[in-house]
């Protein structure tokens, strides 16, 4: 009897694990794949101002701005969050290694610092891992399937007839992330809203406020750390 | 206290500090206040850190009406306001082209500090602690508010108000919280007691 409740949780787990769906098409050469994969990431040095409001089971729990800085080349990311106030709440950047400038409760855990910049680089950044495998559902929809270098699995999609999906998936394949951005606005993240599956569900979206094109060479001097 | 909310306070606080804190001593700082009966004003917001290349600016506008009713309000770019009155707190952002409520525990909290920005309104600085007050003569009056003790450790190096000399309207109010961030507020059109509909302090609209 003392296994049941363990049973009962794993089943509830199981049962709330969304897994990868079936790419139907058999896979190209790896040149071919390059050529039609949705590639909604950056392709020169940014900064975005978003607003972002953060949901938990469906309520509004809060609204902040958000500031990015990412570079595809060096895979740079600097990152801050303000309250409406122009309270900094959390500042970091990744160079790659992680370097937490400001936390404030409740950003100040590690597993905060470090989920951010994972979701900025889903968001922002071409997945660095090999792709496998190319195809399309069984709605037609393309998709593009890579391995990260941990195991994990990120699938691209160009839904039809506008959205844009990035998908994160454990190694185990069970969905952590789920990124929606909309192709036909002037500006691919003008709108993006991101999922989480955690053990507390949550959702943001993020509105953009301002977008500018930044020198690389900002971004080498700040991964260098040049800039302190 | 709640670290995340003292620099809102803040804010409110040091726009209305300027008006008494002249005096030279705190039985005048309390008559002086006891003559604000309202204040009014339009700011903008001007934040600048290393991360950005230009100043993220937002424009807000902030009623007070003795004796403890506030509202501070951001119009733009992230629309957010947060009321004090009697004795109540709450904070509202705009979601779904909406105001809905901020139900975090963070807003109870600000309700404590609250009560210190109503010391200061009464004039009673010498009942708080938490800055050290300087003041410089110049083209604009300077006053250097320093922090002192643990409550603002890591949140703010010092808080810089300029008053216009003659007018004893506050010009500016600059928060500098580390070598590389700041925010400078810029007020325009003060009103100083003129009346302010008793609405504001209880509906967000």
């Amino acid at each position: 009897m003392k296994t049941l409740p363990f049973l009962i949780l794993l089943a509830l787990l199981l049962a709330s694990c969304r897994t990868m769906p079936v790419i139907k098409a058999p896979a190209p050469s790896t040149e071919q794949i390059n050529s039609a994969c949705p590639a909604p990431f950056l392709k020169e040095p940014s900064r975005f101002v978003h607003t972002i409001e953060t949901q938990m089971a469906g309520q509004t729990r809060g609204a902040v701005i958000g500031v990015t800085v990412a570079d595809p080349t060096t895979r740079f990311i600097s990152c801050a969050i303000l309250t409406a106030e122009g309270i900094v709440l959390f500042e970091a950047e990744a160079s790659p290694a992680l370097k937490v400038l400001r936390a404030l409760p409740p950003f100040d855990s590690v597993d905060f610092a470090e989920n951010m910049i994972e979701d900025i680089k889903l968001i922002f950044l071409a997945p660095a891992g090999k792709m496998l495998a190319k195809g399309a559902l069984a709605d037609g929809t393309a998709i593009c399937r890579y391995r990260e270098q941990n195991g994990n699995w990120i699938d691209v999609l160009a839904r039809i007839p506008e959205s844009i999906e990035i998908n994160k998936y454990s190694a185990a394949g069970c969905l952590q992330r789920r990124i929606k951005l909309n192709r036909t606005e002037e500006n691919i993240y003008q709108r993006i809203e991101l999922t989480a599956k955690e053990m507390f569900d949550y959702a943001l979206t993020m509105t953009l406020l301002e977008v500018e094109p930044i020198d690389s060479e900002w971004t080498k001097r700040e991964a260098e750390g040049g800039g302190k | 206290m709640n670290k995340k909310y003292f620099m809102i306070i803040t804010l409110i606080s040091v726009f209305l500090l300027p008006y008494s804190a002249l005096a030279d001593n705190f039985e005048q700082l309390r008559k002086d206040a006891a003559g604000i009966k309202t204040v009014q004003a339009v700011f903008v917001q001007k934040k600048q850190m290393k991360i950005l290349s230009k100043p993220l600016i937002s424009e807000g506008r902030f009623f007070y009406v003795a004796p403890n009713s506030f509202r501070w309000e951001y119009l733009k770019p992230l629309k957010s306001v947060i009321i004090f009155h009697k004795g109540e707190t709450r904070r509202y952002l705009m979601s779904g082209g909406k105001m809905v409520e901020d139900k975090s525990g963070g807003v109870q909290a600000m309700s404590i500090v609250l009560g210190e920005v109503v010391n200061w309104m009464s004039g009673k600085f010498d009942a708080n602690p938490s800055f050290k007050a300087s003041l410089k003569e110049g083209a604009n009056t300077l006053i250097t508010l320093v922090p002192v003790g643990q409550n603002m450790a890591g949140m703010m190096e010092k808080i810089e108000i300029a008053v216009a000399k003659n007018t004893m309207a506050i010009r500016s109010v600059k928060i500098m919280e580390s070598e590389n961030a700041a925010t400078l507020i810029d007020f325009s059109q003060v009103e100083i007691n003129k009346a302010i509909n008793d609405s504001l302090f209880r509906d967000v609209k």
